[in-house]
């Protein structure tokens, strides 16, 4: 009965842990392969693309009110009004950041 | 604590301009399981341990988070929760007679809030979405497509600004819709904070438009409005409580909910979402095209934006309008567009923080070739949220990467010893 399989127990150990690697890896292979072809992001993108072209106009400058809002309210792009109304400024936010690097947090940046 | 579609929700809602020390997304450290998945999400490192390199995450700070959300959707514990919702400000300000409640839906919502319903990812439901919110008591349907129409009318004619030296502001010019893509680049490159438009993102124009436009169109005082920006993301909850976004004289976005939040209020107010008949939005502030809808993808605006100024520059038609070249699934993505009495128009499309870090030296370095470059946070786009319905697959394919890594893990310590 012992001779059925005649390998040594080292040799057994090796052979086994082989097995359950390639197991693993084939596995992770088929999830991988599995996910690409059922790729949520690239579905909700598709979806996106092919509403688009079902849309009346395509192109921005051609929907009528936006073309109004120009007409009757910001006269036309980056006008003085628009500036006010739709234009913003940025704030330098790394004092913050200095701090914490001051302080000796490691990022990633 | 409130479970909003698998989510853990604290149902804080700071004041206007309280929003440098909240925690937009934080670790729950009695769920965390410290397999290190969010860490590897994040674009900047703001999640890590507290001590060493193993056991539970957390954000260390807020300021060196940008609120994008990839460790929340990617925990495959459900162990990161939102430090900040509007939810029941919103349900009292549509009780509220004296309140005139209008909606900013992004683009991107309609193409996940159906999944919350038990649809197919990514079913467009634009039609049922307006209806519902009509059911839920808001007083105009208002659409953020139309504004994402202006946007490209305003960083467009600012692009054009720059190329031929009109704006006085550097090239490459940076798109501005993103709002952690706003908040890296002031915290990690302020050094070229001249290089972003300086076009408010859709919602933020929206919001203001309510306030003056849309008042003058309803004839209602401004005062009366109370905006609520819908949104795929829980970075814009960040941008709608900045101080500057008051051009109307109003504070211009007034709450700020993710798709997920929209879909828990829809199931608590009992409406029946898959039985809606389709609405459009209202016209004036609401009437949207193709290149609004594609904001919501890496490369939309980017796509969009070049619909509009190829014709500006070159006075000629666009062969077609699909320009498939500037489409991007994830990283980065370059193209050059030949226009007409331009030249080439280099372009390139990031999504994904990380992959900006080479360009933006480049860039430091006076040596880039852009002339326009579009970033989104996160990898694919809006689309892809911090802020949508969880992804089906997202949690198990996070829990397989853990057992892997737990297993390297082991074996790594064993060789230490």
């Amino acid at each position: 009965m012992k001779n059925i399989v005649n390998v040594t127990r080292r040799q057994f150990i090796k052979i086994a842990g082989m097995a359950a690697g390639a197991t693993l890896y084939t596995w992770n292979f088929t999830k991988m392969s599995f996910a690409a072809a059922n790729d949520y992001i690239m579905q909700r993108q598709e979806s996106v693309y092919v509403q688009d072209t079902k849309m009346k106009f395509r192109r921005s400058q051609d929907n009528p009110s936006v073309k109004a809002l120009y007409a009757k309210y910001l006269h036309e792009p980056n006008s003085h009004m628009a500036h006010q109304l739709l234009h913003t400024e940025y704030t330098d936010r790394s004092p913050l950041l200095m701090v914490l690097k001051a302080k000796g947090m490691k990022l990633k940046v | 604590m409130r479970k909003i579609e698998n989510v853990q929700t604290s149902m804080n809602a700071p004041s206007w301009g309280e929003y440098e020390n909240a925690f937009f997304v934080q670790v729950d450290q009695t769920k965390c399981e410290g397999c290190g998945e969010c860490e590897s999400q994040c674009p900047t490192g703001a999640i890590q341990c507290i001590d060493g390199d193993d056991g539970p995450r957390t954000v260390v700070n807020p300021a060196a988070c940008v609120n994008c959300g990839q460790c929340l959707i990617n925990c495959p514990y459900g162990a990161i929760y939102e430090g900040v919702s509007f939810v029941e400000e919103i349900f009292s300000a549509l009780k509220d007679p004296d309140k005139v409640v209008v909606s900013m839906p992004a683009p991107a919502v309609r193409y996940g809030l159906a999944e919350a319903f038990g649809h197919p990812t990514g079913t467009y439901s634009g039609g049922k979405m307006f209806a519902a919110l009509k059911k839920l008591g808001f007083d105009h349907i208002w659409d953020n497509q139309w504004t994402a129409d202006v946007t490209i009318m305003e960083e467009g004619s600012e692009l054009l600004g720059r190329l031929t030296g009109k704006v006085k502001k550097p090239l490459p010019q940076f798109t501005s819709c993103c709002p952690g893509w706003i908040k890296f680049v002031e915290t990690f490159y302020p050094e070229l904070i001249p290089n972003l438009s300086t076009c408010k993102s859709p919602v933020g124009m929206l919001g203001t438009l309510c306030k003056t436009y849309g008042a003058e169109i309803i004839h209602t005082e401004p005062k009366k409005i109370y905006t609520v920006s819908i949104m795929p993301c829980i970075a814009k909850k960040f941008e709608g409580l900045r101080p500057e976004i008051a051009d109307s004289g109003y504070r211009d976005i007034d709450a700020t909910i993710t798709t997920r939040e929209l879909a828990y209020m829809i199931k608590k107010a009992g409406i029946d979402f898959n039985s809606l008949p389709d609405v459009e939005p209202d016209t004036e502030l609401g009437e949207s095209t193709g290149a609004a809808t594609i904001f919501g993808c890496s490369g939309g605006v980017m796509e969009a934006a070049l619909r509009f100024a190829y014709e500006a520059v070159s006075g000629q038609a666009l062969e077609s309008v699909d320009i498939k070249a500037v489409r991007s699934r994830n990283g980065v993505k370059e193209a050059t567009i030949p226009v007409p009495k331009f030249g080439d128009l280099n372009v390139c499309v990031v999504s994904g923080l990380f992959n900006t870090i080479p360009i933006l030296e480049e860039i430091k370095k006076g040596k880039s070739r852009y002339h326009f470059i579009e970033v989104m946070t996160c990898p694919g786009g809006c689309v892809n949220g911090g802020g949508q319905p969880l992804l089906p697959d997202v949690r198990e394919a996070s829990l397989f990467k853990h057992i892997v890594a737990r297993i390297n893990r082991r074996f790594n310590m064993r060789k230490a010893v």
